[in-house]
């Protein structure tokens, strides 16, 4: 269980946390989710203890970390990957951090194996590729069998096998009921993994649910439709209760609140002929995007005409 | 994935070790860090290596021109520092590079936030690693002043004035030298604690141990006399590796009063930088 309440960091006049509190809870999967520069590193510093909160407070199992007497059996943290001496072997590197926590040595040739290292243990890690990094930071955090753990972006950069292996432990890890705490900038990340979502955005707290309710709430369905004669059919919809987008594209719309059965229905009732008709998921991915908007530091330039965050959608 | 829960240390939480287990663990792992990496060996090996060369070097070279030599440079030749002096001059270059770097490694490779994330009792890993470093100096360093005494007395036994530990003082300059390279690496322990920068720590230490007392030479020679005996990199090197202290200069402190000065140089700098190391982010 971490909890933290009203946290605050700022670094000169940058307010990298603004006033975050939030719970995550034992046994389930949480997915830390912001765009690149909403604070998540931060709050995970802060959490571990590494950063001091400019204000509020973070604790893990009712105590702040710095006061945790055995931290590597509570919790397991994955930070940078070449958080590591690049001169040190695999093996003295987990050794020379487990001895800190009194883990014996047999746990960190276990470890080893878990993580797949086993055959380079006693090579040099600054020879590691990104996989093999993540590998061994995800060792260091599995060596003293915390109930939490805390990957930070622990996909970033990683090939489709990396991207399986971590997706596949991370749901391991939580199937045995431990607490599971992982940062993404990426929402598809999050779509197969996570069951509750904490929302950063610009250092603040913007959700705070259920994988499903936040599914539920955020996209919803929509139905994109064609006609020769969108205004009436706009009008129809509206008139039966739903809300239309314009998509950008000359005679389609976008429509929400209804199914495709009753936008097809309301239109053949109104006489409104139809060339296309399809349920179009809002996929997470944009929903995040829709959420976080105005809370991205820097955005790219849109190419002129195409702005709406509903066009080009196809079912 | 089995081996997940099979491998289990401990179940739950694990055990609650006080202050001491804490300390034991720090210990055993910076003694893990510090041996586990190749710069330890090549700096220890080329600080034994450079001393013992100088010894050789020096006393052969008296040795070999002792017959030529004036009855008043006999009388004022220091066995016992020839051979200790390049310990202490040499030494103090290549410890300060293993001192800034005990620390300052872990900052440019990141490892440090790992090392706190597992040790978040920041005193007690500052403390483990300034003490494991400090062994490790003294082991290398005492041993390497009696192999540079033992070396260069077997070269000057030709001219019959050779040392022995048994004399005044002898011992005592062949310990003060290894102590003087050990403190030397704490100073710069310090240094890179507060800088956290391996080039901003080494340069901060030679700064203060040869670019000052080189400074102060530019002063009018009273001055000079005044501010050198508190610039323990100066003179003082001088009278810390003789037998006959006294008669370095009457400027100086005595031998262990310079030991005290630069003492409370190392204590300072060692307290600021465990200062700034428990109160900054890392």
């Amino acid at each position: 269980m971490i909890e933290a309440s009203g946290l605050i960091k700022r670094y000169g006049s940058t307010l990298a946390v603004d006033d975050l509190s939030f719970v995550i809870r034992p046994g389930l999967v949480t997915g830390f989710l912001g765009p690149n520069g909403a604070g998540k590193t931060t709050t995970i510093r802060l959490i571990l203890g590494l950063d001091y909160p400019t204000a509020g407070t973070v604790t893990v199992n009712g105590k702040p970390y710095q006061q945790l007497t055995s931290p590597m059996h509570e919790v397991g943290a994955l930070l940078e990957a070449k958080a590591v001496h690049g001169g040190r072997s695999a093996y003295n590197h987990l050794l020379c951090l487990a001895q800190t926590n009194d883990i014996p040595k047999r746990r960190v040739a276990e470890v080893l194996g878990i993580v797949g290292l086993g055959d380079v243990a006693r090579k040099r890690s600054k020879g590691f590729s990104l996989g093999m990094s993540q590998r061994l930071g995800i060792a260091v955090a599995l060596l003293g069998d915390p109930q939490i753990l805390m990957f930070d972006e622990p996909v970033n950069g990683l090939d489709p096998e990396g991207i399986l292996w971590i997706r596949t432990l991370m749901r391991s890890l939580a199937a045995e009921g431990r607490t599971v705490l992982v940062s993404s900038h990426l929402m598809s990340e999050m779509e197969n993994t996570a069951d509750h979502l904490l929302v950063v955005g610009r250092g603040r707290l913007i959700a705070d649910c259920g994988m499903a309710e936040f599914i539920a709430r955020s996209s919803g369905r929509a139905v994109l439709v064609r006609s020769p004669q969108p205004d009436a059919l706009a009008r129809a919809v509206t008139d039966a209760g739903a809300s239309v987008a314009n998509t950008g594209e000359p005679g389609q719309l976008l429509v929400r609140g209804l199914g495709e059965q009753q936008v097809g229905d309301t239109a053949f009732a109104a006489g409104i002929p139809v060339h296309h008709l399809a349920a179009s998921r809002v996929s997470l991915e944009q929903a995040f995007m829709e959420l976080t908007a105005d809370s991205v530091d820097y955005h790219a330039a849109v190419p002129a005409g195409r702005s709406s965050a509903h066009n080009g959608m196809e079912a | 994935m089995a081996a997940l829960t099979a491998g289990r240390a401990r179940p739950g939480t694990g055990p609650t070790p006080g202050l001491r287990t804490a300390l034991v663990g720090a210990l055993r792992s910076e003694v893990t860090k510090i041996r586990s990496v190749r710069s330890t060996y090549w700096t220890l090996i080329l600080l034994v290596l450079a001393s013992v060369a100088w010894s050789i070097a020096n006393c052969a070279g008296e040795a070999y021109r002792w017959s030529q030599l004036a009855a008043q440079d006999k009388a004022g030749f220091d066995p016992a520092q020839a051979s200790i002096l390049g310990l202490a001059s040499l030494g103090q270059l290549i410890i300060v590079v293993l001192g800034a770097l005990t620390i300052t490694s872990e900052y440019s490779t990141g490892m440090m936030r790992t090392s706190l994330t597992v040790m978040p009792r920041r005193g007690v890993l500052y403390g483990a690693k300034a003490a494991v470093f400090a062994a490790v100096s003294l082991v290398i360093a005492v041993p390497a002043s009696f192999i540079c005494f033992f070396v260069g007395q077997r070269l000057l036994a030709s001219t019959h004035v050779a040392a022995t530990l048994s004399q005044p003082d002898v011992l005592r300059a062949v310990l003060a030298s290894a102590l003087y390279v050990a403190m030397c690496g704490l100073f710069a322990f310090g240094l890179g604690a507060i800088l956290r920068s391996t080039a901003g720590a080494i340069t901060a230490a030679y700064g203060f141990l040869f670019l000052l007392p080189q400074l102060a030479k530019a002063l009018p020679s009273t001055w000079y006399a005044d501010v050198v005996r508190w610039l323990p990199g100066g003179d003082v090197i001088a009278e810390i590796t003789s037998t006959a202290p006294g008669q370095i200069g009457t400027h100086l402190f005595s031998v262990w009063g310079e030991f005290a000065v630069f003492g409370v140089y190392t204590v300072a700098v060692l307290a600021v930088g465990a200062v700034l190391f428990l109160r900054r982010d890392a």
